[in-house]
C-alpha cells in the first residue's frame, strides 16, 4: 500500500516538474529567511546573518537534485532524455536512418516470417487438454513415408487392444459439399470423428454441445453436426440460433447440435476443418482414419512403442490382409502439434533451411550495420568529448549510443512484423500450389498470425540485433576520450585497433555472404539438376486436361464414345498432333497400385502402379514402346491385355520376356478383385511420382477394352501448347456437355508443381545471396571510401615522394583484395559446414561438387574490384600539393 | 568542529520528524530543523539541506501533507503536519526503535563502557 502510494507520487512527479522546481527553490528561499530572521534576532549583522544560514542549509544545488531524483523516477526520465535524444539524432540523419531501418526491416522481417510459419508449422501446441501426452499413430512401408492413416478394423484392433493409451481418438479428413439453410452450396473441409472425440481433447462448446458417443451410435437415426467457431463467425454471423439448424452435408439433411470453442481447428494447426460429423456418418474411407493416442499416466514413449509394435502385428496379420498390408510397419510420434500433414513433411526441411539463411542475413546485416554506426562513432568523437567535459560517465554514453541502437532496431522490427505478416502469406500461398498440398485447407491464420511466440522472437532479435550492431560502436565512442579530440576535432583520426575492427566487420561480411552465395549456387543447380532429369517422356509441348467427371451424369459406354469423339476433335485443332485419355498423367502423382505376379505364381509378387491409357497414349507422351505391339481397336471384346513399363518388367519376368505371358493383378487400390492380362508390350519407364526418383513399376491397362471413365486429357502440340488451350477449351464443352474442366496446365507447370520447395528455396537463396553480396560490397565500399579518404595525407607524401598513380590505384586494391582473401579464408571452412548441413537435409543433394565454393569466392572477388572502383579513382586523383597544403 | 557532532542517518531522521510533528503541530522545515538540534541537546547537526528530500518522501509515502501558509513573523513558509498514516507509522516505529535498543543495551550492558 505504502509502495503503491509512493509509485503513483513519484509517477506525478513526471509531470508538472517546472511548476514544482519553483515550488521548491520558494520553500528553500523560506527557509532562508526565517534563518536569517533568527540570526539576526540573535545579533548577528545582516551580512553574517546571511552566510550562516547558507551554510548550514548545506549545497543548495545539491539539495535540489537530491530532492530531483526521489520526486520521479530516475532511470525513467534518463531514459526517456536518451529517447529523445536519439530521435533527435536519427532525424538529423535521415538518409542513415532510413537505410539502417529498411536492412533492419528486411533481416527482421524474413526472420519472422520464417519463424512464424515454423512455429505454426511445428512448434504450436493443439489447444487442447494436455496436448504433450499426445501421440500419433502411423503406418509405413518400407522406404516410403509414413502416413497416418487407418482402416476402420485396424482401429478397433488397437482401441480394444491396447493397455497404453487412456484414449484413442479417431477422426478423418473429408471435403463436404454443405447447403441449406441460407447457405450458398459450398465445400468446407472437415472430419467424420469417434464418440470419443471432442471429450478425450477435452474441448468445450462454445454454444451448444459436441458430438458425444451417443450421436455415433444413432447414425442416420439422428444425424447431427458440430461447426467450427470460425464457420460460425463466417456463415452463421454468430446467430446464437444456430443450434437446431438444419443443414445439407453431402445430400443428407443434418442437424447442427454445437459450435466448437473459439481457436480449435481439428487435429493440425496448418489445415483448417470447420464441420465435423459422427464417424457412423462419413463415407469409410478404407485406410483414412487418422488416430492420435493419449498416453496413459507413467507411461512412456518407448514402452508405448513396444507394446504397440507387437499389437500391430495381430492387424497386418488379419486372415483378410493382402501381402501389401503385411509389409507395414507401425510408427508412434510425439503429437502436441497435431497430427502431421503434408505440409508439415513437406515444409519442414525447406523451412529449415530459409532460417539458417534468413539468420545468416541478418547477422550480416547487423556487421554492416556496425560498420556505418563506427563510421558515425567516430565523427561524433567532437560531441562525446564535449559530453565527458560536462559531465557524463561512460556508462551514460554507452547507454545513450545504445539507445539509439535499439531505438533503430524496434523500429525496423516493426516494420518488419508488418512486412512478415504478408511474406508469410505469400511464401504459404507458393508452398500451396505444390502437387501435394494442392487442395488441402490451409490456415492462413495460424500460420501467417504472429502470436506471442512469435512476438517474443521478434522481440528477442530487435534487442540482440540492437547489442550485435551497436556495443561495439557504443564502447568505441564512448571509449578513451579525454578533452584532446576537442582541439583536433577538425581531424577525425583513427586509432589502429579501430581500424582493425571496421576491417573485421568488413571481413566477416565478405565470410557470412560466401556462405549464402554458395548456398544459392548449390540449390539452384541442384535446381537446375532436378529440371534435366529425364522423367521418361516428352515434357514440352504437351497440354494437360484434368476433367470433373464426378457427376457427369454419363453411362460408362456414353462416356467412353464421347471421349473417342473428344480424341478425334482435338486431334484436328491446328497445331494439334495428337491427343489422349487417360486415367493418370505422369509427374501427377500416385495412382492406383496393386498387386502383381505371372499367372500361378503367388509367391513371386510385386508392388505395381496401374495407369488406364487410351490408345494412343504412349505415341501422345512420348514413351517409347521398347517390345510387343501397342493398344489398338481389335482388343475390343477380346481377352484383357496389358503392357508393361521395363522396370515391372523385370520385375515380374527378370531377363526373360514378358511378351504373350499371363500376369495377374490383385488387390487392386486395396480392393479384393483380380483379373489376369495378356502382356502385349514393354514401354519405357516414365515418371509419376518424384523427378528424382526412379520410375515406379507400372501396369498399363487399356481403357477402351476395360470401359474405364478417364479424366485426364492429354494434348501433344506443334506449337506453345498454351496457344490451343481456349480451342481445347471450347471442343471439350461442347463434346462433353456435363463434364466440366478441373483446370488446365501445360507438363512444365506439373512437374514445376512437384518440385515447389526447392524451386522456392533455388528462388529464395538466390535472392539472400545477392543481397548478401551487396550488403558486403557495400561495407566493403565504405571502408575504402573512409580509408583512402583518411589516408589522402598520406598518398599526397607517396606521390611527392614518386609514386605513380598505377601505385596508388594497387595500393587500394591490393587493400580490398587482402580484405575479400581474409573473408574468403574464413567463408571457405563455413560453406563446407553449411553444405554439409544441407546436404543432410536433402538427399542428392550435389554437396561434394566445390563449384559451388568456387562460385561464391569468384563474385565475391568480382564484387570487391567494382566497390573498389570509385575509391581507387579517388585515391588516383589526390593531387599531392593539395593533400599537403591540408595540414 | 563537528567531529563530536553525529550526523543523522535518512531512517531515524523520518522519525525524529514525524515526533517532532506530533509535538509540536504543523510546522515549516526550518523549525522542524531546529527543533531537531534543539531536542538533542545541540548533539546533531542537522544539514538542513538533507531535511527537504526526508520530508517529501515522507509525504510521497503519505505520512504527512504540506500547504502554504504564513509564520509568526509573516513569512510564507510551507508548513507540514501529520497524517493519521502518519501517526501510526509513529506508534510502530517507535515501539520497534524501542525494541532495538533494549536489545542492544542487554548486550552493551556486561561490557565496559566505550
Amino acid at each position: 500500500m505504502r509502495a503503491l502510494r509512493t509509485c503513483l507520487a513519484r509517477f506525478r512527479g513526471l509531470f508538472g516538474k517546472q511548476r514544482r522546481d519553483r515550488e521548491l527553490a520558494a520553500e528553500l528561499e523560506s527557509h532562508v529567511q526565517l534563518h536569517i530572521d533568527e540570526n539576526l534576532r540573535a545579533g548577528m549583522p545582516p551580512e553574517e546573518a546571511r552566510r550562516q544560514a547558507l551554510i548550514q542549509l548545506g549545497g543548495l544545488e545539491q539539495t535540489k537534485e537530491m530532492y530531483r531524483e526521489l520526486r520521479g523516477i530516475p532511470w525513467f526520465e534518463t531514459t526517456s532524455q536518451d529517447i529523445r535524444f536519439g530521435l533527435r539524432m536519427l532525424r538529423k540523419n535521415p538518409g542513415f536512418t532510413a537505410v539502417a531501418v529498411v536492412t533492419l526491416a528486411l533481416g527482421i522481417g524474413a526472420n519472422t516470417a520464417v519463424f512464424s510459419i515454423i512455429n505454426g508449422l511445428m512448434l504450436r501446441t493443439l489447444p487442447v487438454r494436455d496436448p504433450g501426452r499426445l501421440v500419433e499413430l502411423l503406418h509405413q512401408y518400407p522406404g516410403e513415408p509414413a502416413f497416418n492413416g487407418f482402416s476402420w478394423d485396424a482401429y478397433r484392433t488397437i482401441r480394444d487392444g491396447n493397455h497404453v493409451f487412456s484414449d484413442l481418438i479417431v477422426g478423418s479428413l473429408n471435403s463436404f459439399t454443405v447447403r441449406g439453410d441460407k447457405l450458398q452450396p459450398q465445400t468446407v473441409f472437415g472430419g467424420n470423428v469417434g464418440g470419443n472425440f471432442f471429450e478425450a481433447l477435452g474441448l468445450q462448446a462454445a454454444v451448444g454441445r459436441l458430438i458425444g458417443p451417443e450421436d455415433v451410435y444413432m447414425g442416420y437415426h439422428a444425424p447431427v453436426a458440430v461447426v467450427s467457431w470460425s464457420f460460425w463467425k463466417a456463415r452463421f454471423d454468430l446467430d446464437p440460433e444456430i443450434i437446431g439448424r438444419k443443414i445439407v452435408v453431402d445430400d443428407a439433411p443434418v442437424t447442427i447440435v454445437g459450435v466448437t470453442q473459439r481457436g480449435f481447428y481439428g487435429l493440425s494447426e496448418e489445415a483448417k476443418q470447420d464441420i465435423w460429423l459422427p464417424v457412423s456418418l462419413g463415407p469409410s474411407p478404407g485406410w483414412g482414419f487418422a488416430l492420435l493416442g493419449r498416453l496413459k499416466p507413467g507411461v512412456s514413449m518407448e514402452q508405448a512403442r513396444a507394446q504397440m509394435a507387437v499389437l500391430f502385428q495381430t492387424v497386418v496379420n488379419a486372415p483378410d490382409a493382402g501381402p501389401f498390408v503385411r509389409r507395414m510397419k507401425l510408427r508412434i510420434e510425439p503429437a502436441a502439434h497435431g497430427v502431421s500433414t503434408p505440409l508439415s513433411a513437406m515444409l519442414s526441411t525447406p523451412l529449415i533451411l530459409l532460417m539458417g539463411m534468413v539468420g545468416l542475413l541478418l547477422f550480416l546485416a547487423c556487421a554492416n550495420l556496425a560498420g556505418l554506426l563506427l563510421a558515425r562513432a567516430a565523427s561524433r568523437r567532437h560531441e562525446m568529448a564535449v559530453r565527458v567535459c560536462l559531465g557524463a560517465g561512460r556508462v551514460r554514453l554507452i547507454r545513450q549510443v545504445l539507445t539509439e541502437s535499439l531505438l533503430l532496431s524496434v523500429t525496423g522490427s516493426a516494420l518488419g512484423i508488418f512486412l512478415a505478416y504478408f511474406g508469410a502469406r505469400g511464401l504459404i500461398r507458393i508452398f500451396a500450389s505444390g502437387r501435394q498440398i494442392v487442395g488441402l485447407p490451409i490456415n492462413f491464420e495460424a500460420l501467417s498470425n504472429p502470436d506471442w511466440h512469435v512476438l517474443l522472437f521478434t522481440g528477442a532479435m530487435a534487442v540482440a540485433t540492437a547489442l550485435l550492431f551497436g556495443a561495439a560502436p557504443a564502447i568505441r565512442a564512448s571509449g578513451p576520450i579525454s578533452a584532446q579530440p576537442l582541439q583536433e576535432a577538425a581531424r577525425t583520426g583513427q586509432s589502429k585497433s579501430q581500424k582493425r575492427f571496421g576491417k573485421s566487420l568488413v571481413v566477416s561480411q565478405v565470410a557470412l555472404s560466401v556462405v549464402l552465395l554458395t548456398s544459392a549456387a548449390l540449390f539452384v543447380s541442384y535446381l537446375s539438376h532436378l529440371r534435366s532429369l529425364d522423367p521418361g517422356f516428352r515434357r514440352d509441348h504437351l497440354l494437360l486436361v484434368t476433367l470433373d467427371t464426378a457427376r457427369s451424369g454419363y453411362s460408362e459406354g456414353q462416356f467412353e464414345r464421347l471421349s473417342e469423339q473428344l480424341v478425334t476433335e482435338l486431334d484436328a485443332i491446328p497445331g494439334v498432333k495428337s491427343a489422349t485419355v487417360s486415367d493418370m498423367s505422369p509427374m501427377q502423382g500416385p495412382g492406383a497400385s496393386a498387386f502383381a505376379f505371372e499367372q500361378g505364381h503367388l509367391d513371386n509378387q510385386h508392388n505395381v502402379s496401374i495407369n488406364n491409357v487410351a490408345p494412343d497414349y504412349f505415341e501422345t507422351y512420348g514413351t517409347p514402346l521398347l517390345a510387343g505391339r501397342s493398344f489398338s481397336a481389335e482388343d475390343q471384346g477380346k481377352p484383357p491385355v496389358a503392357i508393361m513399363n521395363q522396370s515391372a518388367a523385370s520385375d515380374c519376368f527378370g531377363n526373360e520376356n514378358p511378351i504373350g505371358r499371363h500376369l495377374t493383378l490383385s488387390h487392386i487400390t486395396l480392393t479384393k478383385s483380380e483379373i489376369t492380362y495378356e502382356v502385349i508390350g514393354v514401354v519405357g519407364n516414365a515418371k509419376y511420382n518424384d523427378i528424382d526418383q526412379p520410375a515406379p513399376p507400372t501396369i498399363y491397362r487399356d481403357s477402351v477394352q476395360g470401359g474405364f471413365i478417364d479424366s485426364q486429357l492429354a494434348v501433344r502440340t506443334s506449337i506453345a501448347p498454351d496457344a490451343v488451350a481456349s480451342e481445347v477449351r471450347e471442343t471439350e464443352a461442347a463434346v462433353l456437355r456435363t463434364v466440366p474442366i478441373a483446370h488446365i496446365v501445360t507438363m512444365n507447370e506439373q512437374i514445376d508443381a512437384s518440385i515447389v520447395p526447392e524451386r522456392l528455396v533455388a528462388t529464395l537463396s538466390a535472392w539472400f545471396g545477392a543481397l548478401g553480396a551487396l550488403l558486403a560490397a557495400i561495407g566493403l565500399y565504405g571502408l575504402l571510401t573512409y580509408t583512402v579518404a583518411w589516408r589522402t595525407h598520406e598518398i599526397g607524401v607517396r606521390m611527392a615522394l614518386g609514386a605513380t598513380r598505377n601505385d596508388v590505384v594497387r595500393m587500394v586494391l591490393r587493400d580490398a583484395l587482402w580484405t575479400v582473401c581474409a573473408g574468403l579464408a574464413l567463408g571457405t571452412p563455413l560453406s563446407f559446414w553449411a553444405k554439409s548441413v544441407a546436404a543432410s537435409l536433402i538427399r542428392g543433394l550435389p554437396a561434394d561438387n566445390p563449384m559451388s565454393i568456387v562460385f561464391g569466392g569468384a563474385v565475391m572477388i568480382v564484387l570487391a574490384l567494382a566497390a573498389a572502383y570509385i575509391p581507387a579513382r579517388r585515391a588516383m586523383r589526390v593531387d599531392p600539393m593539395v593533400a599537403l597544403r591540408c595540414e | 568542529m563537528a567531529a563530536d557532532k553525529k550526523d543523522v542517518w535518512q531512517g531515524t531522521l523520518a522519525l525524529m520528524v514525524l515526533k517532532t510533528l506530533e509535538t509540536l503541530g504543523p510546522l515549516h522545515g526550518y523549525g522542524i530543523a531546529r527543533r531537531i538540534e534543539q531536542t538533542s541537546g545541540d548533539l546533531l547537526s542537522v544539514n538542513y539541506g538533507t531535511l527537504y528530500p526526508a520530508l517529501l518522501k515522507l509525504e510521497q509515502e503519505g505520512d504527512i501533507s504540506s500547504e502554504w501558509g504564513t509564520s509568526d513573523n509573516n513569512r510564507r513558509a510551507k508548513y507540514y503536519k501529520l497524517t493519521r498514516a502518519g501517526r501510526k507509522r509513529i506508534e510502530k516505529e517507535a515501539r520497534e526503535w524501542e525494541q532495538t535498543t533494549a536489545i542492544l543495551a542487554r548486550f552493551l550492558a556486561p561490557s565496559e563502557e566505550s
